[in-house]
């Protein structure tokens, strides 16, 4: 799978972030002997069937849950429609702020949460619908009702949904040799670390974690980009929070190509990115 | 006699300096512990009693107070029983140096006086190097963790009667330090690679794009066009189960 795979493209940490990593995971006890501290970002995946407590924290004596645990690294889950989607909702406010506040009655705790959220699902129980090579075989009812188990608020704060299509017969054969995770790395850790040279005196890492002010600061678009901006939200009815969304993943892919300023193709594939919730959800 | 040692208590990240008073006078043989103890810290009374006892200490049936100060933090977790038994031997005058007042305790004690690792070793250093602590004496076993914190003397001891040698100054324990460079030195390869997936570039960039910027990412798409990709080494391995 491809989301397994993302761990071997993630940059790598500063001291900074390992430590902050490992302060969480040592309250945990979730430290192994042989290493002393965490060098790589964490990759959480935990099952389905898993409780609104453990994935934001918790217990008598608050411990970090899945989504501390998975601070500055991914929190992947697998088949989100199964999750329970009381469970869901609980990554509504951490998503935002990238911290989890829990209160229970031995005290108020505040443990930090500023992870990247991938998730994967079918399009439908079948897994078929909008697929060009076979037939969905699920009723219009049963779609809305798997689909619906996304809420619109958890949707709105993904920042890139990407469809995934077959690969054709002829791809699988070729014997082309495909990028190493290696190649793609050293990319993205460029791209991070302009991002932390010009968020030095912010206190942030990464430009997902841009607050509104500071994305007008860093993300001013020319004429072109803006109007094309500006067409797309008219059409695709986008939020508020989705039209700063776009601009962090505009930011980041300029970034990536070493662009000082956000070109129009930056803007258009990072609108690119948001257009499935009208395919499968139709809102 | 009254003693005083130093320790911590961790609310989530927080650190909060504790002092850990310990009275022993003569009077009818009691042992309480005062000062917002949850369960588990009262629990500590019979591994202490016992760790002190195996370690080849006398302890008489005497008058125990401990007080953990500020009495208004809740204390919980079994940290708490290196500081209570070296503030105990420190009453009764089997450790007899001044020095226990400005050096930090943590470290939950077995039976037969050996230190075991505790959680929150990390935190806790740096916490107390934020509040101008400069030693701390912990289980061996948290020790890696903690040395690589710079600026603060991190001392790991195997077992309670190490410690009172080391009080005592009759042995000395070399603090360790690792640097950030030896860590990275350590790290190992992912085991999965993106050149075992076949084309799908445009979710590869996609990818690789949430990577660079930390961007959430949502992936849809039928089961088997997620998961079946993998290439032929993949297979190949799987079909022979190792041992």
């Amino acid at each position: 799978m491809i989301a397994k795979r993302i761990p071997s493209i993630l940059p790598d940490l500063s001291f900074e972030e390992a430590l902050e990593i490992t302060k969480i995971h040592s309250i945990a006890g979730t430290l192994k002997q042989d290493v002393p501290i965490i060098i790589s970002r964490p990759f959480r995946s935990p099952h389905h069937t898993i409780s609104a407590t453990s994935l934001a924290g918790g217990g008598r004596i608050p411990k970090p849950g899945e989504i501390s645990l998975a601070h500055y690294g991914v929190l992947f889950l697998d088949e989100l429609p199964e999750f329970n989607q009381h469970t869901l909702e609980v990554l509504r406010g951490p998503l935002e702020d990238g911290l989890v506040t829990i209160s229970r009655i031995n005290g108020t705790l505040t443990y930090p949460c500023n992870f990247m959220f991938v998730a994967s699902m079918n399009p439908c129980p079948c897994g078929y619908y909008g697929s060009q090579e076979k037939e969905c075989s699920c009723s219009m009812q049963a779609i809305t009702k798997y689909m619906g188990k996304i809420s619109g608020p958890l949707l709105d704060r993904i920042d890139i949904q990407i469809e995934v299509t077959p690969v054709k017969y002829k791809k699988l054969e070729n014997d082309k040799a495909e990028e190493t995770s290696e190649q793609i790395k050293q990319r993205v850790n460029k791209a991070r670390q302009i991002q932390r040279d010009r968020y030095k005196e912010e206190k942030i890492y990464s430009n997902s974690n841009l607050t509104p002010n500071l994305i007008e600061k860093y993300c001013k678009l020319n004429k072109e980009s803006k109007s094309i901006l500006e067409i797309a939200f008219n059409k695709l009815g986008l939020s508020a929070r989705a039209y700063g969304r776009i601009l962090k993943v505009a930011r980041t892919i300029a970034d990536l190509e070493g662009s000082e300023q956000i070109q129009k193709a930056h803007i258009t594939e990072a609108i690119g990115y948001r257009n499935l919730d009208k395919k499968y959800w139709k809102n | 006699m009254l003693s005083t040692v130093k320790t911590m208590a961790l609310h989530g990240l927080e650190g909060f300096l504790i002092d850990v008073q310990v009275d022993v006078s003569a009077g009818m043989p009691s042992w309480d512990i005062v000062g917002l103890p949850d369960t588990s810290v009262k629990e500590a009374k019979e591994r202490i009693r016992t760790a002190i006892k195996n370690s080849g200490y006398e302890l008489f049936s005497r008058k125990i107070v401990i007080n953990l100060a500020p009495a208004s933090i809740k204390k919980e977790g079994s940290i708490y029983d290196l500081p209570m038994a070296v503030g105990i031997l420190k009453s009764i005058d089997v450790i007899y140096t001044k020095e226990p007042e400005n050096i930090l305790m943590i470290g939950e004690l077995s039976l037969n006086g050996d230190l075991n690792p505790i959680n929150g070793a990390l935190p806790i250093c740096i916490e107390a190097k934020k509040m101008g602590i400069k030693k701390i004496i912990m289980p061996k076993q948290n020790v890696k963790e903690a040395s690589i914190i710079s600026g603060i003397e991190i001392l790991g001891a195997y077992d309670l009667s190490e410690v009172v040698h080391y009080l005592n100054n009759n042995i000395t324990i070399s603090s360790s330090h690792i640097t950030w460079e030896e860590c990275l030195e350590k790290g190992k390869k992912y085991p999965l690679d993106f050149s075992e997936v076949k084309g799908q570039e445009n979710v590869k960039r996609a990818v690789e794009v949430a990577a660079a910027g930390g961007h959430n990412c949502l992936l849809i798409g039928s089961p088997r066009l997620r998961k079946n990709y993998d290439s032929k080494k993949n297979s190949i391995n799987l079909a022979r189960p190792k041992f």
